[in-house]
């Protein structure tokens, strides 16, 4: 079964980050490092990818003619995407324990941030719930 | 570069799809089909997923003990991904047009969706975070 864990934050959030200390940071992608290893040598591994910071974003809507309409304008509430990992799980508690270690990893001083991490699974096609096929 | 271009809703909106005819949802999923294999011909194409419904979704927190604490209640406001296109580019420009015909796909009726697409680049290292 293939899982995305989704790791997001405000730009207040995002603020935050950036004022950690070099150590904190390096000691935090250490962890996460550690945890892309592992996942690799239990074979559960597929990607990782981190996000640019969420400033840069743009919405994009098409209009008839197909020309591209960009707005950066977002509330302060809007969660960004931040980074990812895919997995390929035996069961759904797998991934929730993945995602219990990422949320784990160690912030400022070496305590655990607790951030959320949302945990989701791919569907093969677009569906609707009555008409559910989920990769398996 | 790489950027990634996302499709979000609310449940709400999640609702309003689901009660799509067959015709739209072929229609849109046919564009969808089209709209990848231009991608690839074209050779930006590197990777397109869609998730499974929004009422699956948990959050995942580590407890005290580093053990995962799952919750599945959220606000009614949160934004849900959708699916997602992660393409390679040589200009920003050109991820806005990418991303402004998946917006165009044809929504009820056939008429274009004009539904927000997300354009965000994608890191290759953490050092590009400028931190």
């Amino acid at each position: 079964m293939k899982y995305i864990l989704l790791m997001s934050g405000t730009k207040a959030g995002v603020d935050t980050y950036r004022a950690w200390s070099k150590k904190d940071i390096d000691a935090h992608m250490a962890v996460l490092a550690g945890i892309n290893r592992e996942l690799t040598e239990s074979g559960e591994f597929i990607a990782t990818q981190g996000l640019a910071a969420p400033h840069e974003a743009r919405v994009v809507r098409g209009l008839k003619n197909g020309m591209p309409i960009t707005d950066g304008i977002f509330p302060e509430s809007k969660e960004f995407l931040l980074g990812y990992w895919i997995v390929d799980v035996a069961t759904p508690e797998r991934a929730y324990e993945i995602a219990g270690r990422i949320s784990a990893a160690a912030g400022p001083g070496g305590i655990p941030t607790h951030m959320p991490i949302e945990v989701r699974q791919f569907a093969i096609r677009p569906q609707s719930p009555d008409r559910t096929e989920q990769e398996s | 570069m790489k950027y990634i271009l996302m499709m979000l809703g609310k449940k709400a909106d999640w609702d309003e799809y689901a009660r799509w005819s067959k015709e739209d949802l072929q229609r849109n999923v046919a564009f969808m089909q089209r709209f990848n294999k231009e991608l690839h011909e074209a050779g930006v194409f590197l990777d397109t997923k869609g998730l499974a419904w929004p009422q699956e979704a948990k959050l995942v927190r580590a407890g005290k003990n580093g053990e995962p604490i799952t919750d599945g209640v959220f606000p009614e406001s949160k934004e849900f991904l959708a699916g997602y296109w992660v393409i390679d580019v040589e200009t920003p420009e050109q991820a806005y047009q990418i991303a402004a015909r998946a917006s165009a796909a044809p929504g009820p009726g056939g008429e274009p969706g004009n539904m927000p697409i997300e354009v965000r680049q994608v890191l290759s290292s953490h050092s590009d975070l400028g931190l």
